[in-house]
C-alpha cells in the first residue's frame, strides 16, 4: 500500500470534520426526495442513500486527486440512487428532482445519451444542492436508473470491465448487443405498461355500462366486475336463512373454474348468475337450515352457483370435486365433500329437471 | 374443551379437544390469544381431536388467521374430521385456511 499524499491526507481531514453534516445532508436530501416521489405514486425498486466511506474517498482521490482541490469537488460525497421499474419513471424522477433542488447543469451527464462512440448500459446523474439551509453549498448526486440499466451496471461491475481501455472487438460487438437488448427490453415495458393502462380504462368503461358481452374474461376484466358485487344479492339471500355474518374473502380464484366451464366474457357469469342464483340458495339452504352456523364467506353464493352449474351440466361427483379441487386446492377430502353436495343435491328439483 | 399450547420446530401449535361451542369459546378466545404474538411463526391448529366447531368457533379460527396474515405467518389446520370439513365447505371458508 503506498502512502497518502499530502493533499488526499488534507482532503480526508476535511473529510473527517464534516462527516456529521454531510450525513444530515444525505437524510435531508433523501427525505425531501422519498416523500416527493412518494406523492407522485411512483414505484420504485430501490432507494438508496449512503455518505462515501472515508476508505472509497482515499481510494478515488489517490487515484483521480488531481482533479479535486477541495472536498467538495467530489460531488458524490453523498449519493443517493434512485432505481425505477420503468424508464419513463426514470424523466419522472428527474422532473422531480429538478423541481425540489438546484442542479449543476455543468456537472450533471445524461449518461443514457453518450452511446454513439461507446457501448454500455448507463443512467442519468445530476449533481445537486438543497434549496435552502445550512447545507446548501454542499453538492450531492443522484444518480436515476432502471432496474435494467442497474442490472448492467451490476454485472459490468462484476466482469470488470468498466474503465477498461481497449478491449477486442468481438467482446466490444457482445457488449453492445447487450446493451441494445437492455434498451429495448426497457422501452417495451414501458409500451407495455402504457397499453395495459389503456386496456384497463376501456375494460373498466365497459364493464361501467353494463355491455358484459363485449368484455373478455381476464384477472383485470373479473376484478373490475367484482367491484359491482354481483353476488351480494345471492349472498344476502343465503345468510337470511340464519341470519349470518358475511365474512370477507377473495373470489380471484373462482377465475380458473371460470375458465374451466369455457367461459368467454363477463356475459357468460352473468348468464350463469341469472340462470342459477335460485338453485344455488336451495343448495346451500339444504345443507344451511340444519345448522345454527351463522357466519358465511362472502364466497358463498359463487360456491353454490358453481356447483349447480356443474351438475347442471352432468358433471356429477367428478365436476363437484373439480369444483372443490380448484377452490380449496387438492385436498383428500374434497372427495368426501363432493359426496356430500351430490346426496344433498339430489333432493333438489333442479337434479330432476336433468 | 381443552387446549394445549406448544413450539415444536419454530412452529406455534394448539391443539384442540373436546367441542369448540359458544360456550367454550370465551376461555378458548383467552387461550388462542398465545398464537396472536406469532410473527416469526407459522401456526398449526391441530384438530385432530376436535368434535364440533361453532360459529363462534369459527371466528375465533378467522380472527387469528386475520392477525396471522398482517404478521406474514401461515395458519394451516390439521387432522381435521370430516364432520368439522364439511362445516368449513359449508360456510365457504375452506380456501381460507391451509389444511395439513
Amino acid at each position: 500500500m503506498t502512502a497518502q499524499s499530502p493533499h488526499t491526507a488534507e482532503i480526508l481531514e476535511v473529510y473527517r470534520l464534516h462527516k456529521p453534516q454531510l450525513e444530515q445532508l444525505a437524510e435531508q436530501a433523501s427525505d425531501l426526495l422519498r416523500k416527493a416521489l412518494h406523492n407522485q405514486n411512483i414505484q420504485l425498486n430501490t432507494f438508496e442513500c449512503r455518505v462515501k466511506t472515508e476508505d472509497s474517498l482515499a481510494g478515488k482521490l489517490e487515484k483521480k486527486g488531481y482533479k479535486y482541490k477541495t472536498l467538495y469537488d467530489v460531488t458524490d460525497v453523498v449519493g443517493i440512487r434512485v432505481v425505477t421499474y420503468y424508464t419513463d419513471d426514470v424523466d419522472k424522477v428527474a422532473a422531480i428532482t429538478k423541481q425540489i433542488f438546484d442542479i449543476d447543469w455543468k456537472n450533471s451527464v445524461d449518461k443514457r445519451k453518450h452511446q454513439l462512440d461507446s457501448f454500455g448500459y448507463l443512467s442519468l446523474h445530476y449533481i445537486c444542492y438543497l434549496k435552502e439551509g445550512p447545507l446548501r453549498s454542499i453538492p450531492f448526486e443522484i444518480q436515476m436508473r432502471t432496474a435494467l440499466q442497474h442490472v448492467w451496471s451490476a454485472i459490468e461491475h462484476d466482469i470488470g470491465y468498466k474503465g477498461a481501455v481497449k478491449l477486442p472487438p468481438e467482446f466490444v460487438r457482445q457488449f453492445s448487443r447487450l446493451a441494445g437488448m437492455l434498451e429495448m427490453a426497457d422501452d417495451e415495458f414501458s409500451r407495455l405498461r402504457t397499453t395495459m393502462t389503456e386496456y384497463r380504462r376501456q375494460v373498466q368503461a365497459l364493464v361501467k355500462s353494463g355491455h358484459f358481452n363485449e368484455v373478455s374474461l381476464s384477472t383485470d376484466s373479473f376484478r373490475q366486475y367484482l367491484e359491482l358485487r354481483p353476488f351480494d344479492r345471492l349472498n344476502q339471500r343465503i345468510a337470511a336463512v340464519n341470519q349470518a355474518e358475511i365474512f370477507p374473502a377473495p373470489m380471484m380464484q373462482f377465475l380458473s373454474i371460470f375458465e374451466t366451464f369455457r367461459f368467454k366474457n363477463l356475459g357468460d357469469i352473468q348468464q350463469f348468475i341469472d340462470e342459477n342464483s335460485d338453485d344455488a340458495y336451495q343448495l346451500a339452504l339444504s345443507q344451511l337450515a340444519i345448522t345454527d352456523l351463522d357466519i358465511l364467506s362472502e364466497t358463498i353464493g359463487l360456491q353454490n352457483l358453481c356447483l349447480v352449474y356443474v351438475l347442471k351440466q352432468g358433471g356429477g361427483l367428478y365436476g363437484v370435486k373439480a369444483v372443490y379441487d380448484a377452490i380449496n386446492g387438492g385436498q383428500a377430502s374434497n372427495a368426501i365433500l363432493a359426496e356430500n353436495v351430490l346426496r344433498q343435491a339430489q333432493l333438489l328439483p333442479f337434479m330432476h329437471r336433468l | 374443551m381443552k387446549t394445549t399450547f406448544e413450539e415444536k420446530d419454530g412452529k406455534y401449535v394448539m391443539h384442540f379437544e373436546g367441542r369448540l361451542d359458544t360456550a367454550a369459546s370465551v376461555q378458548t378466545e383467552q387461550e388462542m390469544k398465545v398464537l396472536h404474538n406469532c410473527e416469526g411463526h407459522d401456526v398449526i391448529l391441530d384438530c385432530a381431536q376436535l368434535d364440533y366447531i361453532s360459529s363462534s368457533g369459527l371466528r375465533l379460527f378467522l380472527a387469528l388467521l386475520k392477525v396471522a396474515k398482517s404478521k406474514g405467518s401461515k395458519v394451516c389446520i390439521s387432522g381435521m374430521n370430516d364432520n368439522l370439513r364439511q362445516v368449513f365447505a359449508m360456510t365457504g371458508f375452506t380456501h381460507l385456511f391451509e389444511f395439513v
